[in-house]
């Protein structure tokens, strides 16, 4: 009986040694439920997608055997506070060390305190702001490309128009993103020899934008660059159209790449010009999925709406796990975070590789709705298709 | 100057939907004693039946007005006679919990059916506008503008006018004499509420069409139209589109003058003076 009662037992650990071994938990708390919800379904979904391409391919090999990952999803309810309180929990109570991000700058910001308190890596496509970054902390990678730059290659790209727009209006909601954003645009418009015709902030979630489109009218701005959310954006142009206020090119941060946003806005999105980290192209090639493209169509045809940059971003925060666990051997906290550091590997979302800081570097290709579709316009070697430019007053369209 | 005269227009048109956001909730406050936190949630219900009627069965978004309104009207009335209504007597620090749990559950409802998408109640005409002077005055806001005034007059109207208005206005002055005088202050209150929940779903299908839908734009609804309501006064509709009015210009001329983050410091700003100074509202009877 004593010998029976001690097999079991026995095996019964044996079944939890090798379930333990044999599976990789990555935890993340993201934006299910409130305001944000919208945009953190891509890192949910991205996420899940990545996970299991992986574990069908045979999964993690640390050490020569294969493991299988798993996720371990938390609902922080769009609540920075929640979020650091289960960031906090995945470390402790799960035991939980390696994680991903959740989505936004700010949630970032908070969060990657934790992990850099408990020191275990996080790996994270859902903050930009360089605040993230100028903390010196060790344990914070990001896969979206410097806030500071995102209309770097919008403005060179002004540059090259006929004619180039003169005046610009520089509009951002107060967050950290969205400030970091302004802060480098106003540094790109000065050396680019542009003159600023105004230069405001605005509380995030504001909805009424008629007062700064009439100023913006009455300055007669050539450009204008917003960096704020979806919804202030669908605001803003819904309004701007009210008001009949059509610079010759507005662009903005956030929206363009995103199918909902254009969906919502019909043909009122058209001449709309944005930038995206992350085009779905077949160049793009990928050890798991093949390419971007191919992800781009097994990701629809899964979730039943298209992919953005965010949700590729999402995917190379796993690849990137599961690159630095196999170059480190190991699910040691401390020998992942350096495998990470010393990545290099071409994914379907674009080389990943992280500077001292712990940020990627990736050119954002400009783009604008044309007919209700995202044409990619402007990258780093020039023009790619040609922009609708000046934008046609908004009763000749 | 041009600039000037164009955002007063604004702030006009602006002010008018806002008095129509506040006046379901001053109403229910003012005779019920519910402050109801679920305001803005019942507006964004009222949205969504708009969008619906609008993007599924293709009905111009001033038509499905009345129906959202009637689908929100049945609706206050069902949460009022069976939930609200077994608390009526509890202290309001209670009453105020239950709605506070109502737009909770609401939102979250909103999420899982109608997705956290963003939505917009866009017709054709959505866009147009017309030249007032050198202001640019967009066609939608001024329609809006006169439904929310419209449906304020003829609230006030029905309030000073109709018998059943009367006994709401009695009720919510005196409950033990209403009842001496053959009120039925369960049918009232149940009523009371459907009122306001219906004023909600105008002001929300009238939302969809100037901005966007989406589940989680009640609670700032709700600030605001609580302030709006405290600014007003909870004594009279008039009093509730003065308030409307004159947040809509205040905010209007600070995103001008001062800057567009301070227009929310702005409107709060006033509602702490008005708590301090004028505490039954601008147009309220000062104690």
């Amino acid at each position: 009986m004593k010998t029976l009662v001690s097999l079991i037992g026995g095996i019964a650990a044996a079944l939890v040694a090798a379930s333990a071994s044999a599976v990789i938990t990555l935890g993340a708390s993201v934006q299910l439920s409130g305001p944000l919800a919208n945009t953190g379904r891509y890192y949910r979904d991205g996420y899940e997608m990545a996970i299991d391409t992986i574990n069908k391919a045979g999964g993690v090999k640390v050490g020569g055997k294969s493991e299988q990952l798993e996720l371990k999803i938390l609902d922080n309810q769009s609540d920075n506070n929640l979020a650091v309180r289960q960031y906090v929990q995945l470390v402790t109570q799960d035991k939980i060390s390696l994680l991903l991000g959740p989505f936004a700058s700010d949630a970032v910001i908070a969060t990657s305190s934790v992990a850099e308190k408990y020191q275990v890596p996080m790996v994270q496509g859902g903050g930009a702001s360089d605040q993230i970054y100028s903390r010196g902390y060790k344990y914070i990678f990001g896969t979206l490309p410097a806030a500071t730059k995102y209309f770097e290659s919008t403005i060179e790209a002004m540059g090259k128009l006929n004619p180039a727009p003169k005046t610009v209006a520089l509009l951002y909601a107060d967050d950290a993103f969205d400030v970091s954003v302004a802060k480098g645009t106003r540094d790109l418009i000065k050396a680019a020899g542009l003159t600023t015709a105004l230069d405001e902030r605005y509380s995030t979630n504001a909805s009424d934008f008629a007062s700064l489109l009439a100023r913006i009218k009455s300055a007669n701005v050539d450009a204008v660059l917003v960096a704020g959310h979806e919804t202030e954006i669908l605001n803003f142009i819904r309004q701007a159209k009210s008001l009949s206020v059509s610079p010759k090119i507005y662009s903005f941060t956030v929206g363009v790449p995103s199918a909902d946003f254009r969906k919502a806005l019909g043909k009122d999105a058209d001449f709309a010009f944005g930038m995206t980290s992350w085009l779905p192209t077949a160049t793009l090639t990928d050890q798991w999925f093949g390419n971007a493209e191919k992800f781009e169509q097994a990701y629809k045809a899964r979730f039943g709406y298209e992919p953005d940059y965010h949700a590729a971003s999402a995917v190379a925060d796993v690849e990137a796990y599961a690159k630095a666990i196999e170059a480190a051997g190991s699910t040691d906290p401390q020998k992942v975070r350096d495998a990470v550091a010393k990545l290099n590997f071409d994914s379907l979302y674009g080389p990943i590789k992280f500077d001292e800081k712990g940020q990627i570097s990736l050119p954002q290709t400009v783009i604008q709705v044309q007919d209700g579709k995202v044409v990619p316009i402007y990258g780093g070697k020039g023009f790619i298709e040609k922009p609708r430019y000046p934008m046609p007053a908004w009763d000749k369209r | 100057m041009d600039l000037l005269w164009q955002v007063l227009v604004n702030g006009v048109l602006l002010g008018g939907l806002y008095a129509l956001m506040a006046l379901g909730l001053a109403l229910v406050w003012g005779v019920l004693n519910i402050v109801n936190i679920a305001h803005g949630a019942f507006i964004m219900l009222g949205a969504y039946v708009c969008y619906y009627l609008f993007a599924g069965l293709g009905l111009d978004p001033f038509a499905a007005l009345p129906l959202a309104m009637l689908a929100l009207f049945v609706f206050g009335y069902v949460v009022q006679r069976y939930l609200l209504n077994l608390v009526i007597r509890a202290p309001m620090f209670n009453t105020l919990l239950i709605t506070f749990g109502i737009d909770v559950v609401l939102t979250l409802l909103a999420q899982l059916a109608f997705s956290a998408d963003f939505r917009t109640i866009n017709p054709t005409y959505a866009g147009s506008n017309f030249m007032l002077g050198s202001a640019t005055v967009p066609f939608v806001r001024v329609i809006a503008f006169g439904i929310a005034v419209g449906l304020t007059l003829l609230l006030w109207l029905f309030l000073t006018r109709a018998r059943l208005g009367r006994a709401i206005r009695a009720t919510a002055q005196n409950l033990v004499a209403a009842r001496l005088y053959g009120v039925e202050p369960r049918r009232v209150y149940a009523l009371t509420f459907a009122l306001g929940a219906a004023l909600a779903g105008a002001a929300g299908s009238l939302y969809g069409v100037v901005s966007q839908v989406n589940p989680y734009i009640g609670g700032s609804l709700t600030a605001k139209s609580f302030a709006i309501a405290i600014i007003g006064g909870l004594d009279s509709p008039l009093g509730v589109i003065v308030g409307g009015l004159f947040l809509g210009i205040v905010e209007s001329l600070t995103s001008l003058y001062i800057g567009p983050t301070y227009s929310d410091v702005a409107s709060f700003g006033i509602l702490v003076l008005v708590l301090i100074f004028r505490p039954s509202g601008l147009l309220g009877r000062t104690a």
